[in-house]
């Protein structure tokens, strides 16, 4: 259960009761958003504390902190949506702003009193030492230990700047059909940047990040702050050496990790069904269609506990669960919200997610995923005449209808007679998502979930998820470079 | 409480609670976004906002926070928060505000930023009327092979008011009016692209008819149809005028303070040497009345003013704000840019193609990013491949990939073109011997 007893102190379920937010305001905020005639709504009230602390030049010199407060309200007229939120919880403002996003269907109506039942959640990110109750006290030796460890591994790093943040946000979530879901979403993120300096003059810039649904027991392993440092560190004074790969279409081995930005990007946001219910995506039509090699199974789970991807429910009320997208290289499901569960007469999958309470929700992915394959690591390398291997991106972008993806390859090998000879840099990596599936020959047994702080866009909205695949070759991409 | 006064409040409780100095913004606005589709709204999106922010100093210390629980009992004890908190940081003596005498604002007036009439006027039937004009103006130009077409519009409004506690306060005012529309096209491969026209002011009257919008709509709808990589190649690029922020910005990255402090900045030794080709000048104005990127001042309180970037391609400025330019020992400029003007040329991009054997027009990007450490960048792209001016192909799924500090070597020239509906106020750009990678 998420939080059986209370959030913040407060019973459970009643935490906006604080703000104001009683049964009986929820009810006639309801009625309001369905006055016009609306066929279905739904209240998010939100209420969210960030802080974040950083350090440079040797200080912990900047701390921030953001506060928000709000209510959204959709009106549903079919698939027809009206929006409209507020930053001012009084009862008039609010009624305001569920007219306003009533006024989407023109039917009128009226309805009565709903009997409100609070939803048993599951618990995907168990706290046991809260944000809330951390003081600077103790976030201001964390980032300090993180530089010093830092600079105490290569002479050739010359800046660190490394950050802190956290967040909490309790979420209450109100249906007319009765749902009333309350959920305590915890987040925290830690970051090292260096610059470094080479022998030749050269500077170079890197990062590494951890990021998870968790309070600050995160960081009770010491050994997961060491790797973070370390690896920026690493990933630094690796560009001083690297160089461009040559251009043009090339096999990719992708490393295991965080090259799910390949799934995210080439078949993730394909794959949700709002584009899909509209026809505007390039998967549309291949429902249980072959799609890639029998080897290949892709997920999209929001059950995977304490990732960044995790929800207990989303932002519709609906409970996260592990959803099949592809399997043994067949097109199984989508991504659904609400409106496309209903366009396709399925269950919603849990994947309707929101940026804040300012935004409607849309299907969106969580943490997704391939499965593991039969092939062992070393021997896609191996096995790899000339090509090039990827070890670790910055970003991604897709073309829905047309399919074309890309990613920002930051590191990797140039790959020549199987073997890493030269390390590379800094080169955009294209390819359609549909041949890229279907080029996928070779798919490792070593399926790592990347640890890092990915946020997902669409239409304007990021939302937190995860990443992850085992070690993956793509026969074909085209590989920005030179020559 | 109006947002000047909300600010000076904040500033005042700040003060009382133990803050040395204090800024404090107010920001209030409203929106409103419609989407049509299929002759129906398929989406009403309305919003009235207010928010602070607060920047502080205690005792050498410095911290920023934000809300938006404005509540009458909720301010204070969040200033509360705010200030004890910041007593745990570390000093930083380079933290400071400007003095009193070194800031100053342009006439909000004269920069015509805000259109509050035609806001206040246009109602939901108008807005409605509007978009169903639109889609019906997109639909005018559809053909069989039209999957999906969406019209767009809105109408977005925003004020601030900040308050420093030397004195200083201002205010600033601007409207965003909009609408464009996107279609997704079938083509026989089953892929499905997608071509969109945006088009943005700040004032209603200087949007163009629907009907033009429309039809460049279908222009761009026309240059992604069938599109396919060609051979990796090294050509000349014409960077379309509404893609080329996305090279520029690259570019003024490096050139920010933070970048410059934190040795991230291949331009940190280079100020005032020539980096460019002689054709490549580039101006910040934030000054242009009704420009998107237009202010009265900036984060600092500092006046705006026009600064020569790039001028024959010799470095003039960095985006230096004052703190970083207490870090690195020089005078502070501004921290952002307002609008960046690039003058046009004489000829359209259409005859300085005729001029190239193969010369590539870049429309639109894909992903991709770059590296202001060392100027990288590779970016995924869509185009057009000419030769002698004759169209051959539509291009996707190819890099273009280069140094910065190597590209602006190679500007050639600017087209007559200016795309004044951006805070990029630049045409077509020119450049020679850029690295594609295809095929």
């Amino acid at each position: 259960m998420s939080d059986p007893i209370s959030v913040h102190g407060a019973p459970r379920g009643r935490y906006f009761e604080q703000f104001g937010i009683t049964r009986e305001v929820l009810d006639d905020i309801l009625g309001a958003a369905l006055s016009g005639g609306a066929t279905d709504c739904d209240l998010y009230f939100e209420h969210s504390v960030v802080t974040s602390v950083s350090l440079s030049d040797g200080a912990v010199n900047k701390a921030s902190t953001h506060v928000d407060l709000g209510v959204g309200v959709r009106a549903r007229f079919g698939d027809q949506v009206g929006y409209a939120y507020t930053e001012d919880l009084s009862t008039g403002s609010m009624r305001s702003a569920a007219r306003t996003a009533a006024a989407i269907a023109a039917a009128g109506g009226a309805r009565g009193t709903v009997d409100l039942a609070l939803l048993d959640l599951p618990s995907y990110y168990p706290v046991r030492k809260r944000w809330e109750a951390v003081g600077m006290d103790v976030r201001v030796p964390m980032v300090r230990g993180w530089e010093e460890k830092a600079f105490a591994q290569d002479a050739r790093i010359k800046k660190v700047q490394t950050h802190l943040v956290d967040a909490e946000k309790v979420v209450l979530i109100v249906r007319p059909d009765g749902r009333l879901a309350e959920d305590y979403q915890p987040m925290c993120r830690a970051m090292v940047v260096c610059s470094a300096e080479g022998a030749d003059g050269r500077l170079e810039s890197n990062s590494y990040n951890l990021a998870a649904r968790a309070g600050l027991e995160f960081f009770d392993d010491q050994e997961r702050q060491e790797r973070m440092v370390r690896k920026a560190v690493e990933r630094t004074t690796f560009l001083l050496d690297a160089g461009k790969p040559p251009a043009g279409e090339m096999p990719v081995v992708l490393a295991a990790g965080a090259s799910g930005i390949l799934l995210h990007e080439a078949i993730g946001h394909g794959l949700e069904a709002d584009f899909n219910r509209k026809g505007i995506s390039i998967y549309a039509s291949r429902m249980n269609e072959k799609v890639a090699p029998d080897f290949v199974t892709v997920v999209d789970d929001g059950t995977v506990e304490g990732s960044r991807g995790a929800i207990n429910v989303d932002d519709e009320g609906n409970l996260a669960e592990r959803t099949v997208l592809i399997e043994d290289g067949v097109l199984r499901g989508y991504m659904h919200d609400e409106i496309s569960a209903a366009h396709y007469k399925v269950d919603p999958t849990g994947s309707g997610r929101r940026e804040s309470f300012r935004h409607h929700p849309l299907p969106r992915m969580r943490a997704t995923y391939m499965e593991p394959g039969p092939h062992a690591p070393d021997d896609i390398i191996k096995d790899t005449k000339r090509g090039i291997y990827c070890t670790s991106f910055s970003n991604g972008a897709v073309q829905i209808g047309a399919g074309d993806f890309t990613f920002y390859m930051k590191t990797g090998w140039l790959i020549e007679d199987g073997k890493l000879t030269r390390p590379i840099k800094d080169v955009n990596i294209i390819g359609n998502g549909p041949a890229a599936l279907e080029q996928v020959d070779r798919v490792g047994n070593d399926l790592v979930l990347d640890e890092g702080g990915w946020t997902c866009g669409k239409d304007g909205q990021g939302v937190p998820v995860s990443q992850g695949q085992p070690t993956v070759r793509v026969a074909s991409l085209t590989v920005g470079g030179e020559g | 409480m109006s947002p000047i006064d909300t600010a000076r409040s904040a500033v005042e409780t700040a003060r009382r609670l133990g803050a040395d100095e204090v800024k404090a913004t107010v920001r209030a606005g409203s929106e409103v976004e419609l989407e049509r589709r299929s002759g129906k709204l398929e989406r009403v999106h309305e919003a009235s906002t207010l928010g602070l922010s607060v920047a502080l100093l205690v005792d050498g210390r410095f911290s920023t926070h934000s809300t938006s629980d404005l509540r009458a009992d909720a301010i204070e004890p969040f200033l509360r928060r705010a200030v004890d908190g910041t007593r745990y940081l570390e000093q930083d003596t380079d933290r400071a505000m400007a003095a009193r005498e070194q800031m100053g604002s342009l006439d909000v007036e004269g920069l015509d930023a805000a259109d509050e009439a035609a806001f206040d006027d246009r109602d939901a039937n108008v807005r409605e009327q509007g978009v169903a004009r639109l889609e019906e103006a997109v639909l005018a130009g559809a053909g069989d092979d039209l999957v999906s077409a969406t019209a767009f519009l809105w109408d977005m409004r925003s004020r601030a008011a900040v308050a420093f506690s030397n004195g200083f306060e201002g205010r600033s005012a601007r409207t965003h009016f909009g609408f464009g529309g996107m279609v997704t096209l079938k083509e026989p491969s089953g892929k499905l692209p997608e071509a969109y026209s945006f088009i943005n002011a700040a004032h209603l009257g200087d949007l163009p008819s629907m009907g033009s919008v429309a039809e460049d709509l279908w222009t761009r709808a026309g240059e992604v149809r069938n599109t396919s990589a060609c051979p990796s190649l090294v050509c000349p690029m014409l960077l379309d005028a509404r893609v080329a922020p996305r090279i520029l910005g690259a570019l003024l990255a490096p050139l920010s303070g933070a970048s410059l402090h934190h040795g991230r900045s291949c331009m940190h030794d280079k100020l005032g040497e020539k980096l460019g080709s002689d054709a490549f000048t580039v101006l910040d104005d934030p000054t242009i009345p009704r420009g998107l990127g237009s202010k009265p001042f900036d984060g600092d309180g500092f006046e705006a003013r026009v600064r020569p970037i790039f001028t024959e391609g010799v470095l003039n400025t960095w985006y230096v704000n004052l703190y970083h330019s207490r870090k690195l020992g020089v005078q502070p400029t501004t921290g952002r840019a307002g609008n960046v003007v690039i003058q046009p040329g004489d000829r359209s991009w259409r005859e300085i193609a005729e001029g190239h054997d193969k010369c590539i027009r870049v429309t639109s990007f894909l992903g991709g990013n770059s590296n202001p450490a060392s100027g990288d960048f590779s970016f995924g792209i869509r185009g057009q491949l000419y030769e002698r001016g004759e169209w051959v192909q539509n291009l996707s799924e190819m890099n273009v990939t280069g140094n910065l500090l190597d590209l602006i070597t190679r500007f050639v020239e600017p087209a007559d073109d200016v795309w004044k509906f951006s805070s990029y106020r630049v045409p077509t750009l020119v450049f020679d011997g850029v690295q594609f990678s295809g095929t």
